[in-house]
């Protein structure tokens, strides 16, 4: 209180009046772990680094209730709770704040996310809704990836990993700091085999190769403003196995692959102003671009490309596919029973078929997408006293997604969104917080969600909390306006009297699809025991997903609607207990049961999931960890593993070197997630050196 | 408001107690009365109100402030002039002269001391340290932080000294010091490494390691870390400090009264206030899940713990 008042501080000529600017203000102090509206989890440096995961995804499975499984071996599928969409749909995930949601198809490429793990400082985990602070499609989740800060990042590092399963992975970083700012210069590179075999015991094609580059800086301009930016870029190939199979029979050409080359690029601008120690402002601008380029050899009927065959397919498609599957059988005779158009068309492309368009022909099939995103954000911070405090702001997001084969061309969309919360304490042990977002978005109109949170503070320590929220997703642009038809050029032989052709399949959206909508409702208990150096959080949920888009997206009658709806319900629980100096126990626990109205939607849920980990400082540089991560069945199949990594820290004149093992051992036999994700043996190993200096 | 209310209550029956002991000399011995000199080579509004306080609190002896500028060397004072210097240019003037009246040192910390005159303090001078004692501050963090054990602290080529006595003092309450050398300002490296190792940071009033240009980086990347930092003295913990342990005009005053009661052949070489408050940050306490400091509580505490030897 005394130093508060300025007077009676700046005449005492024994009070150090150098002029100290307000570093941890108001504006920038966040609420204690036991104050949080919400559940969070935070994996910090230390995890990050003891788990030795190579992947971001690996490192979710430290969050109880996430559901991490994998489509291929390059493509990861993490969802909290669960529900089938195989990508992160209804979760947000940013880095440094800015989303890396995919513009267009709305997953999360999370294999391509242009950051490494050595650049990561810590990784926080919302668990449950909060559009308000996160925006839309903070659905189930928040992932919120903050990347060391460059002031923090002095020196240079090298990495590498080697090991088995073709995994080698380098990482080279320099950060140097000057009188006003700190940068931080890194590239890093990535690469394995993926899984060994699929289904039918054949080699698996998923193996991935990677190259990024990064580079942050931060530039105070004077005492109240500051800059920060950064600029990230991504190059690299990941396999895809060849899965087109020819719609009609006698087909035997092919080709062997449709691997993607993936590029993301982004950039972003951040400008921070202090107005004083109670308001402060900040201006974000970012650009990010998601290139995907996939072509693969198609060969198929000469009859797929016939014009009468797309009109019979846009007249019934059922029809057109029945014929199709059918058309040896049919061009022994007739047309089956139909409308008369229905026959007329498809004795027309019997006619074609019995003349010629029975021929295989085979060609290129384009289904590269190139997606952008610009991003304008503004958030103001004001503490309007000691124990209020008022975030509120403003977003803009152009979203625009080129692709001949998903949208015919290009597609387009605009977000405005108008969000605040505030934060009242009213007392020293009840704090409430609430806020709302207002979001219009041009393809699917406007919302407006609120939640509110009740914290009950037994002590600074301790707390209880009650939480309602609702959340929106928007059907993003795929689900909504997908305009899905391939074309196939470089035909080996005309076919129709032309060298390219469109494939007769064509798909729409129903471009009038409605938001999701949730609403979920939490009691959890946060506290550490400051004693014995325990930190543990409990929490009970009952979330609701109505008008839940739940189809599946495949191409052949994609109906999309708002028709689905699920619950999940449970508890989760985490455990963090600094046992000594030197050691460190780690346990996370959730049980979810989940009811869905479509069945496909608790697929990716796992009744009981958890971890445990302990990591040990064994003293002359000697550290271990030791992890356990298992789900009792995520798309049915159960998932139980241990990791042990063992590392080695030596001096090396000026110079840090770290050596480690890393083995991780399959506890169980069964594929991970689908059926053709097998690898050869239960366990892998492999090793890094890291050099500091 | 606590602090001036407290000091009233305390001031008020002293008052009475000084009204009686100066009705007893005045009877008993011919009233006597010392030339107190002030000096500082900058004279501030800061300085004019000390220099005021102090001659209300001896209204019997006769208190000058005279202008660094304007004084002769040191021996060419009165010898019977008791000297009282208030910034560093004028410790440097009094140096430069053996000779010269005896002197009480203010506003000068440990490691100002240590740069100008290493270990040895010429005779006649007194230095009233200004920075927090370390011993004060180890158990300020001891009552507010029980739990930490590891105390991490930064240190330079001007510090280093003081990590012996640092030592010595944290060994009996169970502490550990850690400490990690900072030269180079803008490599942080170090503090990465030190913040690793830490329970909690103890900051030393080093204006090397601790100023307005590393105050940023230092506060914002242990915070981002939820490690406090305790120290390295008032000014700080506005900053983002968890807390310090400081002494104010009224407690210099306080000390000042009664080294002016005392002969000066009875001054002590260099002696750190033994009036002083706590001040903390109960928004950063909030932030860090930590309960408030109760700053007149914890006082009081380190007051009776530092009674009891």
């Amino acid at each position: 209180m005394l130093l508060c008042s300025g007077a009676v501080f700046a005449d005492d000529l024994f009070l150090d009046n150098q002029p100290l600017p307000q570093v941890l203000t108001a504006t920038r102090l966040k609420q204690s772990a036991a104050a949080v509206p919400g559940s969070m989890t935070v994996i910090d440096s230390e995890l990050i680094k003891a788990s030795g995961a190579r992947d971001i995804a690996e490192l979710l499975r430290l969050v109880p209730g996430m559901m991490v499984g994998y489509t291929s071996g390059n493509q990861a599928a993490v969802n909290y709770h669960g529900t089938n969409a195989s990508d992160a749909r209804r979760m947000q995930v940013l880095i440094d704040g800015r989303s890396v949601y995919r513009a267009g198809l709305a997953t999360v490429d999370w294999s391509d996310i242009p950051v490494a793990m050595e650049d990561i400082e810590r990784i926080e985990v919302f668990r449950g809704p909060n559009t308000v602070s996160y925006g839309a499609n903070a659905l189930m989740a928040v992932v919120n990836i903050l990347t060391r800060s460059p002031a923090d990042s002095h020196g240079s590092r090298v990495k590498v990993v080697r090991g088995e399963r073709g995994i080698n992975d380098f990482y080279a970083s320099q950060g140097v700091g000057w009188e006003t700012g700190d940068l931080r210069l890194s590239m890093s590179g990535q690469q394995d085999d993926g899984f060994d075999s699929n289904a039918v015991g054949a080699d698996r094609r998923d193996g991935r190769r990677l190259n990024r580059f990064s580079l942050a800086v931060s530039q105070t301009l004077n005492t109240q403003q500051s800059i920060d930016w950064q600029l990230n870029a991504k190059e690299g190939t990941n396999q895809r196995p060849y899965t087109y199979t020819p719609v009609f029979a006698g087909i035997t050409e092919g080709g062997n692959n449709s691997d993607v080359t993936a590029k993301d690029y982004a950039g972003s601008l951040r400008w921070n102003f202090d107005f004083n120690p109670e308001h402060s402002l900040y201006i974000q601008g970012s650009a990010q671009q998601w290139d995907r380029r996939q072509i693969w050899k198609a060969c198929d009927a000469k009859v797929s490309f016939s014009p009468e065959l797309t009109r019979l397919w846009q007249l019934n498609p059922n029809y057109a596919e029945r014929l199709a599957r059918h058309m040896d059988t049919y061009s022994q005779g007739v047309a089956p029973p139909g409308s008369a158009d229905e026959q007329a068309l498809g004795n027309q492309v019997l006619d074609q078929w019995r003349n010629g368009a029975s021929q295989s022909v085979c060609g290129d099939i384009d289904q590269s997408t190139r997606e952008s995103r610009y991003d304008l954000e503004i958030q103001d911070t004001l503490s309007l006293s000691d124990s209020l405090r008022l975030v509120s702001g403003m977003n803009y997001r152009y979203d625009r997604a080129d692709s001949d084969t998903y949208f015919n061309g290009t597609l387009d969309d605009t977000t405005w969104r108008l969000f605040g919360q505030l934060e009242w304490r009213a007392s020293e042990h009840w704090l409430l917080q609430g806020g709302a977002m207002y979001e219009d978005t041009h393809l699917s109109g406007n919302s407006l969600t609120p939640r509110v949170a009740v914290n009950y503070l037994i002590n600074p320590r301790h707390g209880l909390r009650a939480v309602y929220s609702e959340a929106i997703r928007s059907p993003d642009m795929f689900e909504n306006n997908v305009n899905w038809s391939y074309r196939v050029t470089n035909l080996d032989s005309p076919a129709y009297g032309q060298n390219s052709g469109q494939y007769f399949v064509v798909t729409r959206g129903p471009g009038n699809l409605d938001k999701e909508l949730m609403k979920s409702r939490e009691l959890g208990y946060n506290g550490f025991f400051a004693d014995i150096g325990l930190n543990m959080d409990v929490k009970l949920f009952y979330d609701e997903i109505t008008d839940m888009i739940s189809s599946p997206l495949r191409n052949n009658q994609y109906i999309a609607s708002n028709a689905n709806s699920s619950r999940f319900t449970g508890a989760e629980s985490q455990f963090d207990w600094r046992m000594s100096n030197a050691d460190r126990l780690r346990l996370t626990y959730a049980y979810v049961d989940a009811s869905t109205s479509n069945p496909l939607d608790k697929a990716q849920t796992a009744r009981n999931s958890g971890s445990a980990g302990w990591l040990r400082e064994w003293g002359q540089g000697w550290s271990s960890a030791l992890f356990y991560y298992g789900d009792d069945a995520l798309n049915r199949y159960r998932f139980e593993r241990v990791d042990l990594r063992v590392a080695k820290r030596m001096a090396l004149g000026n110079a840090n070197v770290e050596l480690a093992g890393m083995l991780q051992q399959r506890l169980d036999n069964q594929p991970t997630t689908w059926a053709d994700n097998n690898y050869d043996h239960r366990q892998v190993l492999y090793f890094s050196a890291e050099l500091e200096f | 408001m606590g602090a001036q209310s407290r000091m009233t209550l305390l001031s008020l029956p002293r008052r009475w107690q000084r009204g009686l002991l100066l009705l007893c000399l005045l009877l008993s011995v011919p009233a006597w009365s010392a030339d107190i000199l002030l000096t500082a080579a900058e004279d501030g509004a800061g300085v004019q109100a000390f220099v005021q306080a102090l001659t209300q609190q001896r209204p019997d002896d006769r208190v000058t402030f005279t202008p660094l500028a304007n004084l002769p060397v040191p021996s060419r004072l009165p010898a019977n002039t008791r000297l009282i210097l208030l910034d560093l240019p004028s410790l440097d003037w009094r140096l430069q002269d053996a000779q010269g009246p005896s002197t009480l040192v203010l506003r000068i910390s440990r490691l100002q001391a240590h740069q100008r005159m290493g270990q040895g303090v010429p005779g006649k001078i007194s230095l009233l340290w200004s920075d927090p004692p370390l011993e004060r501050q180890l158990r300020l963090i001891a009552t507010i932080l029980p739990q930490a054990r590891r105390i991490g602290v930064l240190y330079g080529a001007d510090s280093e000294f003081l990590l012996r006595e640092l030592r010595q003092y944290a060994a009996p309450m169970g502490l550990e010091i850690v400490p990690q050398r900072w030269d180079d300002i803008n490599d942080s490296r170090p503090l990465q490494h030190l913040f690793r190792n830490s329970d909690v940071l103890l900051g030393l009033d080093d204006p090397q390691l601790y100023n307005p240009k590393t105050a940023k980086n230092l506060l914002l990347s242990s915070y981002a870390r939820q490690l406090p930092l305790v120290g390295p003295n008032a000014g700080f913990v506005k900053a983002g400090s968890l807390a310090s342990t400081y002494s104010d005009q009224t407690d210099w005053l306080a000390v000042l009264d009664r080294l002016l009661d005392h002969p000066p052949a009875g001054w002590p070489r260099a002696v750190y206030p033994e009036r002083f408050k706590v001040v903390g940050n109960p928004q950063v306490a909030r932030s860090l899940g930590i309960e408030q400091v109760d700053e007149a509580n914890v006082a009081a505490r380190l007051a009776e713990g530092e009674q009891r030897p």
